[in-house]
């Protein structure tokens, strides 16, 4: 069993990891954190630079935890790509960040933690970014 | 089955300063770059050749076929018989050589895209001359982005009708060039 | 030398419309140069109908802006994603994407664009030298010694082409075997056209360039993409500091001449040349082991040098109408669109059209650099667009821009058979650039040929006893055998060496 974070460079991903360490301590499980960008583009925004990976390495070092991060691009839906590895690591929870969309950005865009609230057969931990660091 | 390039290739730590190593390292950044499917075998190299040949045996029947002339009176054939018995010749050195060349590549699943994509662009032919561009292009632009692109169907939709609306604008609104158009 | 034409070139190149399509050809260039899989031959190739109906002057302007805007745009994937754009960027990428590690992508951008400004700028100097006495003497050439050139040209450029040299060569001799479809000029006889009319005027330019290097490479794209997704780079501080100016500025100087020599050869010059730059920077430098590690010097150095080739590549187009490489083939094309044919009478005959299109080369290269330092941060946006929303679109401006050419539904068919073929083509290891810069050629050999048959009389050794077409001749023999001399010498060194080796390693030729 391990806790699964979607992950994104934003301060919504960023509360989704922290959210996602202290699950994982509280559980006892390893941590996966899915970093996938939409595949295709050469560059995304998506992708956690290696920085970033640095840093999310060594938080999970100094409490220790078991971090493993994909970053393998996906094609199609980004709440199929969550749901799918899921299952197939049979995640105990998954950890998402929930950013702010105005109706008319949610009609075109859709809503991708939506559909994973609304799909996943497991529970879901939707965490929204402190106020004060966004 | 021969084992992928990279593995034969000598293991560079540091640049080279010869231009010999350097055109090889120059290929291994290329062919890391480019992600392509693994060399076919000798039986493609060897059918390509035989292609190569049958080109240059059906243009030297031609050529003849329009009179070569002499040397003195050249016809309107000699330079295409010239140039079909030269590719006879290098259809048959390139036999010879079939079973140490890497450079063909295999086809692979996603070779029935391209195929997909040649289809979409034969639609697109088939149609413009009786209705119109918009129509062709909305189709073509769609069922690239969904089926070859995999882009969502929203998406799709979006981008194929604004693509056509754009070219519309540009093409007949602006520069008014007369091609075929619907409305 | 005659100043006053040059000047008045310069005041051609300034009409206001001149400089807006200079500078519509460079940001294009940039823009698609920028985006992986289209070279600059390509990007020619699909914006050739928009030269229908302008200038001839503003149209080469365009396309000559194109093609250095194109340039630089693989630079720019080469520093920041280690994907060259085109081969005579890939050892940019040593060093380069080494400095944009470790956070310096900028600095090599802004000294990659400086060092082709300096490289271009020099090079168009040595060019409005070179290029007029060049012309006059190639103005005494005959038919004979036109085909011995034509026959140099191609084959060179099928001995550098990537890929087999066999291959090239037998891509060459469907090229020439493609421009003999229509009427033949002499007899007025039709060959090879199956009895459709839309032959009997031959094969036409553009949608051959357009299918081969356009819808060709687009449908090759289409089969590959696992390419990994990279996180943005911060590009900051384009401008280098003093000091890095100051420890390239001799690879600067060194990469100009490097370029300019060797891109007068017809063949890949802009690629051997930044090859033989970096070469030449690391043997000099007292401290060989920085280079792999972001040396500047190795950014400073080819990125000049290629530079600096591709502007002296037109010297042989515009003075002998000889193209040097695929891309100044779909150049040669397109002014025989626009009704332009290049030669050595070209700067004597059109003086403002050679005049205007060779200083354009100045405004087109300070354009570059005011362009390029500001906008990297936009191109880099681009690279974020996924190439499946692009494709489609490129596809249908190729199919729509090929039938304003001439109106005609068979131009699009046409670009769609050259497409598969280029696609083909491409798989089965064959470079196109060879056919097209032969086909581009054909008519020109073969009316060589067969005048010069007529001329000696139907005896062939007379290629020979002209002096000029002798040497070119002998020359082309040299280039023709060398590689199986050179391949027979290193096998047989080889043999005794390394008798146990991996026979795989012969695969690798």
């Amino acid at each position: 069993m391990t806790v699964l974070v979607g992950f994104v460079p934003t301060p919504e991903g960023e509360a989704a990891f922290t959210a996602g360490l202290a699950e994982a301590r509280r559980r006892q499980e390893g941590l996966l954190v899915l970093n996938t960008p939409r595949g295709g583009a050469p560059v995304s925004a998506d992708v956690a630079p290696p920085e970033l990976v640095r840093s999310l390495t060594s938080r999970a070092e100094a409490d220790g935890i078991a971090l493993e991060l994909r970053q393998t691009p996906h094609t199609g839906d980004l709440a199929d790509e969550l749901l799918r590895v899921a299952d197939s690591v049979n995640a105990s929870v998954i950890v998402i960040g929930l950013r702010r969309r105005s109706p008319v950005g949610k009609l075109l865009m859709g809503s991708s933690a939506q559909r994973i609230l609304l799909d996943a057969d497991r529970p879901v931990l939707a965490v929204k970014p402190q106020p004060t660091a966004g | 089955m021969a084992p992928h390039p990279d593995d034969t290739a000598p293991a560079t730590t540091d640049t080279p300063s010869t231009l010999h190593d350097l055109e090889e390292l120059a290929q291994e950044v290329e062919e890391e770059a480019e992600h392509r499917p693994p060399p076919a075998g000798p039986a493609s190299n060897l059918v390509i050749a035989a292609l190569v040949v049958a080109l240059g045996a059906a243009a030297a029947v031609g050529a003849l076929a329009l009179g070569a002339g002499t040397a003195r009176t050249p016809g309107p054939g000699i330079w295409p018989l010239i140039l079909g018995v030269l590719l006879v010749v290098l259809g048959l050195g390139l036999a010879a050589t079939a079973r140490r060349t890497a450079d063909t590549e295999q086809f692979s699943r996603s070779s029935w895209l391209v195929l997909a994509g040649l289809a979409t662009m034969l639609v697109f032919v088939a149609l413009i001359g009786t209705i119109g561009f918009e129509i062709p292009s909305a189709l073509l632009a769609f069922v690239w982005l969904r089926f070859l692109g995999g882009e969502s169907w929203r998406t799709s939709a979006l981008v194929s009708i604004g693509v056509v609306v754009a070219f519309y604008l540009v093409f007949v609104a602006a520069l008014s060039v007369p091609i075929p158009h619907l409305f | 030398m005659d100043l006053a034409p040059v000047l008045d070139g310069f005041a051609v190149v300034l009409e206001p419309t001149n400089l807006l399509y200079c500078l519509i050809g460079v940001v294009v260039g940039m823009l698609v140069g920028v985006l992986p899989g289209l070279g600059p031959a390509a990007t020619i190739a699909i914006l050739l109908p928009i030269t229908i109906g302008i200038e001839p002057v503003t149209a080469i302007i365009m396309l000559a802006g194109i093609f250095y805007g194109a340039q630089y745009g693989g630079t720019i994937t080469s520093v920041l994603l280690k994907l060259p754009g085109e081969a005579s960027s890939v050892v940019t990428v040593f060093d380069g994407y080494a400095m944009a590690r470790q956070g310096r992508a900028g600095t090599a951008l802004g000294i990659a664009a400086i060092g082709s400004f300096a490289g271009g700028t020099i090079s168009i100097v040595a060019l409005s030298f070179l290029a007029p006495l060049v012309a006059s003497f190639a103005l005494d050439f005959g038919p004979p010694e036109y085909t011995a050139l034509a026959l140099l040209g191609i084959l060179l450029v099928a001995t550098v082409s990537s890929g087999s040299r066999l291959k090239a060569v037998v891509a060459a001799c469907v090229g020439l075997l493609l421009a003999t479809v229509g009427r033949d000029g002499f007899t007025a006889t039709e060959r090879f056209t199956f009895g459709n009319l839309n032959l009997a005027d031959g094969l036409d330019f553009v949608p051959i360039a357009m299918g081969l290097f356009g819808l060709g490479e687009i449908l090759y794209n289409l089969e590959q993409r696992h390419n990994a997704t990279q996180a943005p780079t911060k590009v900051a501080n384009v401008w280098p500091s003093r000091q890095d100016l100051r420890q390239s500025s001799g690879a600067i100087g060194r990469g100009s001449v490097i370029g300019f020599l060797l891109g007068i050869l017809p063949g890949g010059g802009a690629t051997l040349s930044s090859l033989a730059a970096y070469a030449v920077e690391k043997r000099r430098s007292k401290t060989p082991e920085r280079f792999g590690k972001g040396a500047v010097e190795g950014v400073a150095g080819p990125e000049t040098a290629n530079n600096a080739a591709a502007t002296s590549s037109f010297i042989p187009l515009l003075t002998l109408g000889i193209p040097a490489n695929a891309t100044m083939a779909v150049i040669f094309g397109a002014l025989l669109v626009v009704g332009v044919t290049p030669g050595p009478q070209l700067v004597t005959e059109e003086p403002e059209l050679f005049w205007g299109v060779v200083n354009s080369m100045y405004i087109g290269n300070i354009l570059l650099l005011i362009m390029s330092i500001p906008l990297v941060g936009l191109f880099v946006k681009i690279l974020r667009v996924r190439p499946a929303i692009l494709a489609p679109i490129t596809v249908l401006i190729t199919l729509i821009g090929v039938y304003t050419v001439n109106n005609s539904v068979f131009d699009i068919v046409l670009v769609i058979v050259f497409g598969v073929l280029g696609y083909l083509m491409k798989k089965a290891g064959f470079d196109p650039g060879p056919l097209l810069l032969a086909f581009v050629l054909g008519a020109l050999l073969e009316d060589g040929l067969r005048r010069s048959l007529l001329i000696f009389d139907g005896d062939a050794t007379g290629f020979f006893t002209r002096p000029i077409s002798g040497t070119l001749l002998v020359v082309f023999l040299l280039v023709a055998v060398y590689p199986f001399v050179a391949t027979l010498r290193s096998r047989r060194r080889q043999e005794p060496a390394q008798d146990t080796s991996d026979p795989n390693t012969k695969e690798l030729v």
